[in-house]
């Protein structure tokens, strides 16, 4: 007997085929992409006995036809030859609907077993089944789980031992639909037989007569019927005559649901519905006209508090840690051994994989808040409510939860674009992402806003950045809607599950997912990256500089030597304490913390001038220093890449130090800061810099300064977002032309708004 | 002219659209205008000739609407919903 079987999993959207799915195998999952669609493929393996067997997750359909991106995967999967049994997962307290898949998944010939689940519902709202009779009706055995507890799961695996050990006597489904319909299917079966197409002779011919003769596309694509095409149309305009319909695309979905209708008289009995009721309760509130909207604001807000609020120690850990990490190496790896390969360890990976780890707490968090949102069945509600709103700017509700995460930051936020289910309107959805102000743009108009506005402008200055973002974002999609994704799209259909406690589990491992998905592909090109730009912003390194550096810091150092008398000058009076001479002694100077300490306390005119010379000589040997890393940043690549794109970038505004530090902020959008920080001297500075603040007055206009944050804000994202979203497009030339739309519209409107500045002298002079 | 007839008698069945359906009002279906966009998709989660649904809710600012059809909350287009044609008792 074969040792290796591939089941797939197949059954309707929130069928809780999941469920089922994480109960057999566990951990032993693989998430993917299904090549050139955006529809995510799962499998899993577990094993009964020294069988193993390969689960499939085929996304949930409501039917084999071609109405969706997930429909047309889930027919070429089923088609395949391979499949050795098809575990049909149904929602068995919504009999009628759920088996409407099943029966055309009968239709394959494909040994099946059905799984009833939800069967704790079904009991609550008092249906209950004949199973011997639908067992013989469907041609398959039935088992009754209930998948967030796993009841049945054991019982599952017994019965699916037993249907694989007899493949080949699987039973037969009794499905018809009626005389005359099924003569014609079996004329175009006998037409499709005659042919003896290889690629499909796993298959009977019956299934493809069937698709042919409701015209579905997916069939209909297939060149190999072709021949029987004129067989095919015949047999439409004589069942539509006969039948007096004017169309025959639904034809076979009735005749489908009447063949349950009959089933279920037999072999399913109804009494109450209760539980719906609770449900329909909670959305008249939920999804009320005027509700609807506060209730969904009050959720998200709180879905964020949540995240940010719970993430935040664990992000503080993260960050000591690896500051202590780089630290211990640097302690235990003297400077002598392989001085370049420790710098790049320690300033490039720690730094760079430090910088992104920061992030996972966030995303962990969100990813299970959004989890909560989405198992409970809130998710729906609030696209349902939020649909007109976002229609207005051609998205749809579903994409408002992924925008409102781009605040925060954009790789989760097109992570979380995932939920929307219409092709178009993700791609659309995912391209705008990276025109919403996320954090890491925050420290840029933290800097210069406060340099060049007055404060009673500086909180207007700072809405309107995000607000030009917003509204940039927003009339891109209408953009995009009536370009790129022109025409009427998909069809919208959704369907709003009835509430459900979340499990721990799914929950859990909803977020395990995500988070892993995340420190994989972020992970690697942030860590390739976060390399490069060391290597770009460390090498060449200069040799000769314009004036000995080392000797001049050293006089300067020399000059603020504290001698035995000036300690001794200084011990008068006890306004030192043993530690801080004992300090001063080893050093031999006066560090600046001390010096600070020291001019909060009276001292006598000698003392005074000891720590003023010492001030003097400190200041002298930090501008050394800092001139000294400006001229070896000029030498580097970064450097001269960015003269070298002076030419271009100084119609918007930016001079090369300015240039230099965008392109370090593809890396990640607040390098912006600290390069410019580096090139101005001032060391590594932060948002608060106050000198690097002075420095930007003395060097740039207010114009200039509105220009640094425009094209920051509108410009190519950092390369994080940019892997993110290639992930998720699944489309190398999509992602391109996003980056560069986005710089061709970041210049173009940097260059308007300066060259107009200019023209007019808006801002040109320093406010107040 | 069907709501003529409608108007004479108030048991009489009373044609209209999905989409004008009052709130809470149940209706059946009679009807779906041929080669309308997403007849099929319709059709798959139950919205065929025959099927009884009740209308759940409209959504703020916008066209879309929620009805219940076989036992599940379906939201769909106003727009879609004009090309399925309702019959319900007065």
């Amino acid at each position: 007997m074969k040792n290796h079987f591939k089941i797939a999993l197949a059954g309707n959207p929130n069928c809780g085929k999941t469920s089922i799915f994480n109960a057999l195998t566990g951990a032993r999952q693989h998430v993917g992409n299904y090549p050139g669609v955006t529809v995510e493929s799962k499998s899993g393996s577990f094993f009964i006995g020294d069988i193993e067997i390969e689960l499939v997750d085929l996304p949930g359909v409501y039917s084999l036809s071609s109405s969706s991106p997930e429909e047309n995967v889930v027919f070429e999967e089923l088609t395949k030859p391979g499949i050795d049994l098809i575990l049909n997962v149904i929602d068995s307290s919504i009999p009628r609907r759920s088996l409407y898949l099943t029966t055309q998944l009968a239709e394959l010939h494909i040994p099946m077993m059905l799984v009833f689940n939800m069967s704790d519902d079904a009991l609550k709202k008092g249906i209950k089944f004949d199973i011997p009779k639908l067992e013989k009706y469907f041609g398959s055995p039935i088992v009754q789980t209930v998948g967030r507890t796993a009841a049945g799961v054991s019982e599952l695996v017994k019965k699916l031992s037993k249907a694989l050990g007899d493949l080949d006597h699987h039973g037969v489904p009794m499905l018809t639909y009626g005389g005359d319909i099924d003569d014609s299917i079996k004329d175009v079966a006998d037409k499709i037989d005659a042919l003896k197409i290889q690629k499909y002779s796993h298959i009977p011919s019956r299934f493809f007569a069937i698709k042919l003769l409701e015209s579905d596309s997916c069939t209909m694509r297939l060149p190999e019927f072709k021949p029987v095409w004129g067989e095919v149309a015949a047999q439409i305009k004589h069942l539509s005559e006969i039948h007096a319909i004017d169309d025959t695309t639904t034809f076979m979905a009735d005749r489908r649901y009447a063949m349950i209708s009959g089933a279920c008289r037999d072999s399913i009995s109804m009494t109450g519905q209760r539980r719906r009721e609770i449900s329909d309760k909670i959305d008249a509130v939920m999804t009320n006209k005027f509700l609807g909207l506060p209730i969904f604001f009050a959720i998200i807000y709180v879905t964020f508090w949540f995240t940010f609020t719970c993430a935040q120690p664990f992000m503080d850990w993260i960050e000591a840690g690896f500051g202590w990490l780089g630290e211990f190496i640097g302690a235990h790896w003297s400077q002598q051994t392989l001085p370049y390969l420790r710098s790049l360890v320690i300033d490039g990976a720690i730094a760079g994989v430090g910088g992104v780890l920061v992030f996972l707490p966030n995303i962990l968090f969100l990813f299970f808040a959004i989890a909560i949102l989405e198992d409970s069945g809130y998710m729906s509600r609030a696209a349902f409510v939020m649909d007109g709103i976002m229609r207005k700017f051609g998205l749809q509700g579903r994409s408002f939860v992924p925008l409102i995460l781009g605040f925060g930051c954009n790789v989760p936020a097109i992570m979380a674009t995932r939920t929307i289910e219409s092709d178009r309107d993700r791609k659309t959805t995912i391209m705008i992402i990276p025109l919403i102000s996320c954090g890491a743009r925050l420290p840029i108009y933290a800097l210069i806003i406060p340099a060049f506005f007055a404060r009673q402008y500086q909180a207007g200055v700072m809405f309107a950045m995000y607000a030009i973002g917003i509204c940039i974002a927003l009339l891109g999609a209408r953009l995009m809607r009536s370009t790129f994704f022109k025409g009427d799209g998909e069809v919208y259909l959704m369907e709003l599950p009835p509430y459900r406690m979340p499990s721990a589990r799914s929950l859990l491992l909803h977020m395990w997912d995500r988070g892993k998905m995340y420190l994989h592909k972020a992970g690697t090109i942030i860590f390739a990256t976060s390399i490069i730009l060391y290597i770009c912003n460390t090498y060449p390194q200069k040799q000769n500089f314009s004036k000995d550096f080392d000797a001049q810091i050293q006089e300067a150092q020399k000059a603020g030597q504290i001698t035995a008398d000036e300690l001794a000058q200084l011990s008068v009076g006890a306004i030192l304490s043993d530690e801080e001479i004992a300090q001063i002694k080893a050093q031999g100077s006066i560090s600046d913390e001390l010096a600070q300490r020291l001019s909060e306390k009276k001292l006598t005119p000698a003392q005074k001038a000891i720590v003023q010379n010492s001030n003097i000589a400190n200041g002298r040997a930090v501008a050394l220093e800092n001139e000294k890393a400006a001229e070896m940043m000029e030498f580097t690549i970064s450097g001269r890449v960015g003269k070298f794109l002076e030419p271009v970038f100084r119609h918007i505004g930016f001079d090369w130090k300015a240039t230099t530090a965008a392109i370090g902020a593809l890396a990640a959008k607040e390098v912006f800061v600290s390069q410019l920080g580096i090139l101005y001297a001032e060391g590594s500075a932060d948002e608060e810099s106050v000198p690097l603040r002075q420095q930007l007055i003395r060097n740039y206009t207010p114009l200039q300064g509105f220009c640094l944050m425009l094209f920051s804000l509108l410009s190519i994202p950092c390369l994080a977002t940019l892997a993110v979203m290639k992930r998720e497009l699944n489309s190398w030339s999509l992602t391109f032309t996003t980056a560069a739309g986005l710089f061709v519209l970041a210049y173009s409107l940097t260059f308007i708004v300066y060259q107009l500045g200019s023209l007019f002298g808006i801002g040109t002079k320093l406010l107040g | 002219m069907n709501n003529e007839k409608a108007q004479s008698t108030s048991t009489q069945k009373k044609e209209t659209t999905l989409a004008d359906l009052p709130i809470g009002a149940t209706a059946k279906i009679v009807k779906i205008i041929p080669h309308s966009r997403g007849e099929k998709k319709f059709a798959d989660v139950g919205l065929v000739p025959g099927t009884e649904l009740i209308m759940e809710a409209r959504a703020p600012f916008g066209g879309l609407i929620r009805v219940k059809v076989m036992e599940t909350s379906i939201a769909l287009h106003s727009s879609d919903a004009k090309k399925i044609l309702m019959s319900r008792e007065e």
